[in-house]
C-alpha cells in the first residue's frame, strides 16, 4: 500500500516536486515563463499558507512552500484550504472554483487564459499525490 | 506607426497630458469609461463594456470583456501587459479587478478617482452607471470619486493632424459609397431597389475601399425615401424594408470608419418625374447649406449661425422646413455628441454661445423636412473649423440629383 502523505507538509512538497518534474516536461509546459502563487487560507492548523511555482522555459525553477506573505508572481490564486484540498482530490475542477467565486485569481486573465490547459495538467499531476488532508 | 505616417497620433503624448491635468485637478487616478475616452485614449474600439485606469504617471490600463480583451491589446498601443479581461471570475469581475489595481496604484489604497459622469443623447456614451458608482464606492474605501470627464473633453476639442487625416480618409471612403449609390440607381437602377438594399451596397463599397464598419448607432446607413425623407422634426432614419418609388425623394446618410476617425455625409435625390415644388423645396436646401458652409469659420457661435441661416430660411419662405439646429458634435469612435464643453444653460447639451476655434472639427447637419407633402433632405459632413472659413471633408458635389 502507498504511504499517504499529509497535504501541504513538506514531504507533499517534495513529492510534488519530483511528479511535476518527472511527469510534466517542458514541450507538455508549453515552453512557458511565469510564476503563482496559490494561496490556502484557513489551514487545519488555522494558518494561512502559499505553494510559490515558478517555471523557466517551460522547466520547473521553484516549488516554495511556505507561511505569510508569498513572493511576486504572475498570478495569484487566493482560496480556502478545502477549496484547494477538493481541486487536488479531483473532486472540484479549478475552472469551476475560478467561476463560483470560491478562488479567485488576481493577473492578467489574456495571460490566464493561455495557461489555463497547463494549470489543469498541473493539478491533475498533483492529485496523484497519495495524501491525506 | 511611425511620426512619418499621416495617421500617426501621439498617445503617449495624449497621455502625459491628461496626467498633467489630473495633477492639476489633484486626481491620483482617472478611471475613464466612455467610449469617446477609451477611443481617444487606447487607440481601439470597444464595443464591450471597457474602462481605462490611467495612473498619475506612465502607461494606462485598459480593462474590457475578456472575449474582447486580446483583440483590443492587438488593434491599441498598449501591450499585452497593460490590456485585461474581466469575467466573472472569483477576482476577475470588473469591479473586484478595477478597484483591486486602482489600490495598487494608490499609495496607502487612498486617493481621489476621476470618474466620468453625466448623460447624454447618444446611447453609446458609456458614462459610470449609478449601479457601477455604487459598488465602485464601496469596493474602493478611503477613495473620493469625483466626476472629471471635463479634462478629456477639453483636450481632445482640437484635433490634430492624424485625427484630421483619419477623417479625412473616412469621408474619401463615403464619397466612394455615394459613388456606388449613384451609380446603381441612375438609369433606371433604383427600380425594385429598397432602402435597405442601397444601405447594404453602400457598405460593401465602403467596406471594399477600406471602412471597419458603417459606424452610426442609427441602423448604420440611414436610408430614407418617400414620406420618410420629411418626416416632422425627423434626423435619423434607420432603413427600412420600403421600395424606392418614381417621384419621390431619396436621402442617402452613409457612414465608414477608418482608424476611428468617422465619415459621415447625406447625398440626396430626387426620382423622376420631379415637380416644380419639389425643386423649390430641394433648391432652398441646397442654397442654405451653401450659405451654411460659407458661414462657417472661427470665433462664431451655434446660435449665431443658427439665427443667420433660420433668418435666411424666413426671408425665402421655407423657415417652417428647416429643423432649427445645424451641426452636432464628433470625435473619434463614440464622440458624438455635444460641441466643446459641458457649459451651456442645460448641462450636458451643446452651449448655444460656444466659440468655435481653429482645429475643431463638428458635423455640419442640417434637415429640411415638410412633412405635408412627403420630401425632406439631409446634409451631413464633418467640417474642421479654419480660423476664416471651413472645410468640407466629404468632397462628393453638393447637389441634388435627379434620377
Amino acid at each position: 500500500m502507498t504511504e499517504q502523505i499529509r497535504y501541504l507538509t513538506p514531504g507533499w512538497r517534495d513529492e510534488a516536486e519530483m511528479r511535476l518534474k518527472s511527469e510534466l516536461s517542458p514541450e507538455r509546459m508549453n515552453f512557458i515563463t511565469s510564476s503563482m502563487s496559490n494561496i490556502y487560507l484557513d489551514c487545519p492548523d488555522g494558518k494561512d499558507k502559499y505553494l510559490f511555482f515558478r517555471f523557466e522555459k517551460g522547466l520547473f525553477a521553484d516549488l516554495i512552500l511556505g507561511e505569510g506573505e508569498p513572493p511576486d508572481a504572475e498570478f495569484r490564486i487566493t482560496g480556502q484550504y478545502e477549496t484547494f484540498a477538493r481541486i487536488s482530490k479531483a473532486e472540484l475542477g479549478s475552472q469551476r472554483a475560478l467561476m463560483t467565486g470560491k478562488l479567485k485569481l488576481k493577473g492578467n486573465m489574456i495571460k490566464a487564459l493561455k495557461l489555463a490547459s497547463i494549470a489543469d495538467r498541473l493539478n491533475k499531476v498533483l492529485s496523484t499525490i497519495p495524501a491525506v488532508y | 506607426m511611425t511620426q512619418n505616417d499621416p495617421f500617426f497620433i501621439d498617445f503617449p503624448g495624449r497621455i502625459s497630458r491628461i496626467q498633467a491635468e489630473m495633477a492639476e485637478a489633484k486626481i491620483d487616478v482617472y478611471l475613464g469609461s466612455r467610449l469617446r475616452t477609451l477611443s481617444w485614449t487606447l487607440d481601439a474600439f470597444c464595443p464591450w463594456r471597457s474602462f481605462v485606469v490611467i495612473p498619475p504617471e506612465g502607461i494606462p490600463t485598459a480593462f474590457t470583456f475578456v472575449i474582447d480583451a486580446a483583440r483590443v491589446a492587438d488593434d491599441s498601443w498598449l501591450d499585452e501587459s497593460h490590456v485585461f479581461g474581466f469575467a466573472p471570475m472569483g477576482g476577475q469581475d470588473q469591479i473586484e479587478l478595477i478597484s483591486d489595481f486602482i489600490k495598487d496604484l494608490l499609495p496607502g489604497r487612498r486617493g481621489r478617482i476621476g470618474i466620468e459622469s453625466g448623460m447624454s443623447n447618444y446611447l453609446p456614451e458609456g458614462n459610470l452607471t449609478h449601479y457601477e458608482y455604487e459598488r465602485f464606492s464601496a469596493a474602493l474605501p478611503g477613495c473620493e470619486l469625483v466626476n472629471a470627464h471635463t479634462i478629456i473633453d477639453k483636450l481632445s476639442l482640437i484635433k490634430d493632424a492624424g485625427t484630421i487625416n483619419r477623417f479625412r480618409e473616412a469621408s474619401r471612403i463615403v464619397d466612394i459609397g455615394h459613388q456606388a449609390v449613384f451609380d446603381a440607381l441612375k438609369d433606371g437602377g433604383y427600380r425594385g431597389m429598397t432602402e435597405t438594399g442601397i444601405a447594404g451596397l453602400a457598405a460593401f463599397a465602403m467596406r471594399k475601399a477600406g471602412s471597419e464598419w458603417e459606424w452610426s448607432f442609427t441602423g448604420g446607413n440611414e436610408i430614407a425615401s418617400g414620406y420618410r425623407t420629411g418626416l416632422t422634426g425627423g434626423a435619423c432614419t434607420p432603413a427600412s424594408r420600403r421600395e424606392i418609388s418614381a417621384g419621390e425623394p431619396l436621402m442617402v446618410d452613409i457612414h465608414a470608419m477608418f482608424k476611428l476617425g468617422l465619415g459621415d455625409h447625406s447625398h440626396n435625390y430626387l426620382i423622376s418625374p420631379v415637380t416644380h415644388r419639389q425643386w423649390w423645396h430641394a433648391n432652398n436646401f441646397l442654397d442654405i447649406v451653401r450659405l451654411t458652409l460659407k458661414t462657417y469659420k472661427a470665433g462664431i457661435t451655434p446660435s449665431d449661425l443658427a439665427e443667420k441661416m433660420m433668418g435666411f430660411a424666413d426671408e425665402r419662405g421655407f423657415s417652417d422646413y428647416m429643423v432649427p439646429g445645424f451641426e452636432h458634435g464628433i470625435g473619434m469612435m463614440g464622440d458624438e455628441w455635444l460641441i466643446g464643453l459641458n457649459d451651456g444653460p442645460f448641462p450636458y447639451w451643446t452651449n448655444p454661445e460656444h466659440v468655435y476655434q481653429a482645429g475643431e472639427l463638428l458635423i455640419c447637419a442640417m434637415q429640411y423636412a415638410c412633412p405635408e407633402e412627403g420630401i425632406g433632405f439631409r446634409y451631413e459632413n464633418p467640417v474642421v473649423i479654419h480660423p476664416d472659413r471651413c472645410e468640407p471633408l466629404s468632397v462628393f458635389p453638393l447637389t441634388i440629383d435627379e434620377i
